[in-house]
């Protein structure tokens, strides 16, 4: 390693690569050596480990407070205008701090297993060992690509010793407070799975050394953790889409975008898991697939992140695309090839035919459970095999081939009708009113047939195939949107015909509390599904450019345009432009010029005394060393008055703290701090704002501000919308703005209350099965 | 053999069959000689275009896209699908260029200033810029930007 590169962030993370690697090495010698004997050195590293990446995770975070440009890092994905909440947001913003971050939290998980009494024996020391050692691959990826590589090592034409007076800045889509808490908690849900594919992984171990695995042991408290860690992906997701809807305008909450698809597919991985452990763990089905799946989602996080971060599958969210580190390839390919080997070899060498009882029929509750399982199963391999066979294919014949919303979509939804049924016929099972049940999911599956004809408009195609496109797309595409509610509303009622029954007469207040949360997940699923599969199917559009708002500003009359092709109508009343920083923000006081030493400062001070130097005026700031001169007449330096100028720099190449140095301004460059010169300043980021009204027939549907922001160094802009929710939909305004004109599209999107409603229910029920299983374990 | 090894097996069976499936009929973006946006066939390589457009003296479209790009899909099932646009293309020499992966097209890229999709350039087949669509262009403004570039050629 380049000496000059050996910073202090870097070596922390050097010592917790290493103490995570020693760690993981005693770790795997007290499994293999039935040993305890280092115990105490063990915890001591893997503590030592934890706290270094803690340490360096919250010195970055520190470096990134303060505006500290040392590091290539914090100049790339900060600046001083920034406030103090995009400033952290800018510590995550990249590959670097984003692995740092995971990989703490991963520290700290697996540390936590070391330290707690609740994991001990043989097997435990090997999952734990494996954890540490996920931890010290992190690592040792973060010392070779370190978010504390100084920007002089970074960019090496930097003369030695130069910081940047300011960042470079973030990157403008992530200055969101959605952005601001979703990639912690994408990342808190990725380190909490780092548990179960230890797990898993250590289960086959044992399972092919003959011994007696830890799996059963730790299940309890790993469904937990696969609970919470679902929770939080799903929060992630959601938080994510409310990002996309507000920020981006890029097709409402979800376009099947490689990295939105990316993350959809340990989310998938990660239900089927649940379902699987869950039957596991009541009847001990599924003794491989349980494992097998629990240490799946691990490897399936890492290709999500893959296709984040390798810029190999094509996407929007370019901020992402880059150089993807070879470690995250040998994670993928050691991890994925790990569980997915194990298991299938356990299964193919040693497994034993399980027995089915004789009496059992063939639509058992078992298989129906298993249907859904697998339904889980299909729709992730739908999203893997969508992002990864145009890759492939490309690779392999050098022929790209598209892969649209409709490969997802149509492919997807006779899974996802069938899943419906499945589980409704599931929970009617559960009822022991088998004939009722089929009976019932026969009609409903009938229903379901039949309302695929019924399209009172063609809004309600679930597509629009061409007549080139394969059958399936003609086929599926032409089904009619109607088909999705039978199958839903089925799947709703059954799951709350099984709660109702289930609790009626059970005193234990944990037991009700437990199934109304299992119920809340499935009705929000059945809501959520619903409300997704009409609100691009009827969601409507129309736009409409209005010139001149620029005289909105003064104007008291509103410039009303109607929308074309729509009932529309647009009054926009005001126009106004912030900037930021502003000029008054972006003025260094004396001090800070000193310290930056610029050829051109854009200075602010109180003139504190004034002289003439060979017919210069100059004019003393702040009783420092830092003076303005001006051989121009008509500038008046007045003691007492407070100032903001700019000009060039004399005498402050190499300025010492004693010597004085002069900024040279002129009338243009000089103005009092109630009158700054603006045409001296630069903002990092204009926006432009309209006040508008939006009037469908005589009736306002839509009042507020929409607003384009511009940023200059990066050339991207970003829209803010108006959003009026109702309970059918929301009235969504967008625009381009600026002070010649403004191009305001007007979309509608019905059901988008029942989408947050779904999720929320979703996630409300999971926190609250989380809850009461942790409380009736206490007990 | 039980109901569930049976299920897995079928959906195993199915789900190989969507894969291969799947993977063929995928529309074809692009193979060695051309792209296929909206279903035409465009250049990839400029010079192979400003070739072509001198021997047909015909002037070149060159239509910058990018595989994520929502306005771009517009274009295809709209613009490029409407009949008088069609006919308006065959006068042209047509020349796309992925934003994401331009390729030879990168010089172009630079000179059109063409940073975000997507953008239409009308030019000669000496290189000379007849008009520029700057993101995305209704329907109607489309077709009369093609035309008046096709007159603004011929004259």
């Amino acid at each position: 390693m380049i000496p000059e590169a050996l910073t202090l962030g870097t070596a922390l993370i050097a010592v917790a690569a290493f103490a995570s690697g020693l760690a993981a090495v005693m770790l795997l010698y007290g499994y293999v050596s039935r040993s305890e004997e280092f115990r105490r050195l063990t915890m001591a590293a893997a503590g030592v480990s934890t706290l270094s990446l803690v340490v360096a995770h919250g010195y970055l975070t520190y470096l990134f407070v303060v505006g500290d440009y040392t590091y290539a890092y914090v100049w790339q994905n900060s600046a001083d205008y920034l406030s103090l909440l995009y400033r952290i947001t800018g510590v995550y913003a990249n590959h670097e701090g984003s692995i740092l971050f995971w990989a703490t939290l991963t520290a700290v998980v697996a540390t936590w297993t070391v330290y707690s009494s609740h994991f001990e024996g043989r097997g435990s020391r090997l999952a734990q060992s494996i954890s540490l050692g996920i931890v010290a691959v992190f690592a040792t990826m973060l010392v070779s690509q370190s978010p504390f590589t100084p920007i002089e090592v970074a960019y090496p034409d930097t003369p030695a010793g130069f910081v940047p007076p300011d960042g470079d800045g973030l990157n403008p889509l992530l200055i969101d407070p959605w952005m601001a808490i979703h990639p912690p908690i994408t990342f808190a849900a990725y380190a909490l799975l780092i548990v179960p594919f230890a797990l898993g992984i250590a289960h086959f171990v044992s399972q092919f050394r003959g011994e007696v695995s830890v799996f059963d042991e730790w299940l309890e408290s790993m469904v937990q953790w696969l609970r919470v860690s679902w929770l939080l992906l799903t929060a992630a997701i959601v938080f994510g889409g409310i990002w996309a809807y507000g920020v981006l305008g890029w097709g409402g909450f979800w376009s099947w975008d490689p990295v939105e698809t990316a993350v959809l597919i340990p989310w998938l991985g990660l239900t089927a898991s649940l379902h699987a452990i869950n039957r596991y763990g009541k009847t001990g089905e599924y003794p491989i697939f349980a494992p097998a799946s629990a240490a799946l989602i691990f490897p399936l996080v890492i290709f999500a992140t893959t296709v984040v971060r390798s810029g190999v599958f094509r996407s929007v969210h370019s901020f992402a695309a880059g150089g993807i580190g070879t470690g995250i390839l040998f994670l993928l390919g050691v991890t994925g090839t790990l569980a997915i080997v194990l298991p299938f070899g356990y299964w193919f060498l040693r497994a034993e035919e399980t027995q089915r009882p004789a009496d059992e029929p063939w639509l058992s509750r078992r298989t129906v459970y298993h249907g859904a399982v697998l339904a889980f199963g299909v729709l992730a391999f739908i999203s893997i095999w969508g992002l990864s066979f145009p890759v492939l294919r490309s690779a392999a014949t050098g022929v790209e081939v598209a892969v649209g919303q409709d490969h997802y979509n149509l492919w997807s939804y006779p899974v996802v009708v069938l899943g419906l049924l499945a589980g409704g016929l599931y929970a009617l099972l559960d009822l022991r009113r088998r004939r009722l049940a089929i009976a019932a999911t026969g009609v409903v599956a009938v229903l379901t047939f039949l309302a695929a004809f019924v399209t009172p408009s063609a809004n309600w195609y679930l597509s629009d195939p061409a007549a080139h496109d394969p059958l399936v797309y003609r086929i599926v595409g032409t089904a009619s949107v109607l088909s999705i509610v039978p199958p839903a509303a089925f799947f709703a009622g059954s799951w709350i015909a099984r709660y109702v029954s289930r609790i009626r007469g059970v005193p234990s207040r944990w037991f009700k509390l437990r199934e109304t949360g299992i119920v809340l997940l499935h009705v929000g699923g059945a809501v959520l599904i619903v409300a997704v599969s009409f609100v691009y199917l009827f969601s409507t559009s129309a736009s409409v450019a209005v010139i001149g708002v620029g005289e909105a500003a003064d104007n008291p009359e509103p410039i009303v345009e109607e929308v074309p092709d729509s009932e529309y109508t647009v009054a926009v009343s005001n126009y106004e432009t912030t900037e930021a920083p502003t000029i008054e923000e972006a003025a260094r006081t004396p001090a800070e010029m000193l310290a930056v030493s610029e050829d051109v400062s854009l200075v602010r001070g109180e003139i504190t005394d004034t002289d003439t130097i060979e017919n210069t005026a100059v004019a003393r700031l702040d009783d420092s060393d830092v003076w303005l001169a001006s051989s121009d007449a008509a500038v008046d330096f007045e003691t007492g008055t407070e100032v903001i100028a700019r000009g060039p720099v004399f005498g402050g190449q190499s300025l010492e703290t004693d010597a004085d140095a002069y900024v040279y301004t002129d009338t243009d460059n000089m103005g009092t701090l109630e009158d700054p010169p603006t045409d001296v300043h630069e903002p990092r980021m204009v926006s432009h704002e309209i006040d508008l009204t939006v009037y469908d027939g005589d009736e306002p549907v839509a009042e507020g501000t929409i607003a384009e922001q511009e940023y200059v160094n990066s050339e991207m802009n970003t829209n803010d919308a108006l959003i009026e929710r109702g309970v059918t939909g929301d009235t969504y305004v967008v625009g381009q703005v600026d002070e010649g004109g403004a191009s305001i599209s007007i979309d509608t999107y019905p059901l988008a209350n029942q989408i947050w409603l779904g999720t929320v229910l979703m996630m409300l029920g999971i926190a609250i099965v989380t809850i009461a299983d942790t409380t009736v374990r206490r007990r | 053999m039980t109901p569930r090894k049976l299920l897995t097996i079928v959906v195993l069976i199915a789900v190989l069959g969507f894969g291969y499936y799947s993977m063929n009929a995928a529309p074809v973006l692009s193979d060695h000689d051309y792209t296929y946006q909206g279903g035409l066939e465009w250049h990839e390589d400029p010079d192979e275009a400003m070739a072509v457009a001198q021997a047909e003296e015909k002037p070149i479209l060159v239509y910058y896209w990018t595989t994520w790009c929502t306005y771009c899909q517009d274009y295809e099932r709209n613009h490029y699908q409407d009949e008088d646009v069609r006919d308006e293309l065959d006068g042209y020499v047509l020349l796309a260029i992925n934003l994401d992966d331009p390729g030879p097209g990168v010089e172009f890229a630079r000179e059109h200033e063409a940073s975000y999709p997507p953008q239409h350039v009308i030019m000669t087949d000496d290189g000379q810029q007849l008009s520029r669509l700057g993101g995305f262009t209704e329907l109607d403004r489309f077709h009369a930007e093609l035309e008046s570039g096709l007159e603004q050629y011929e004259q």
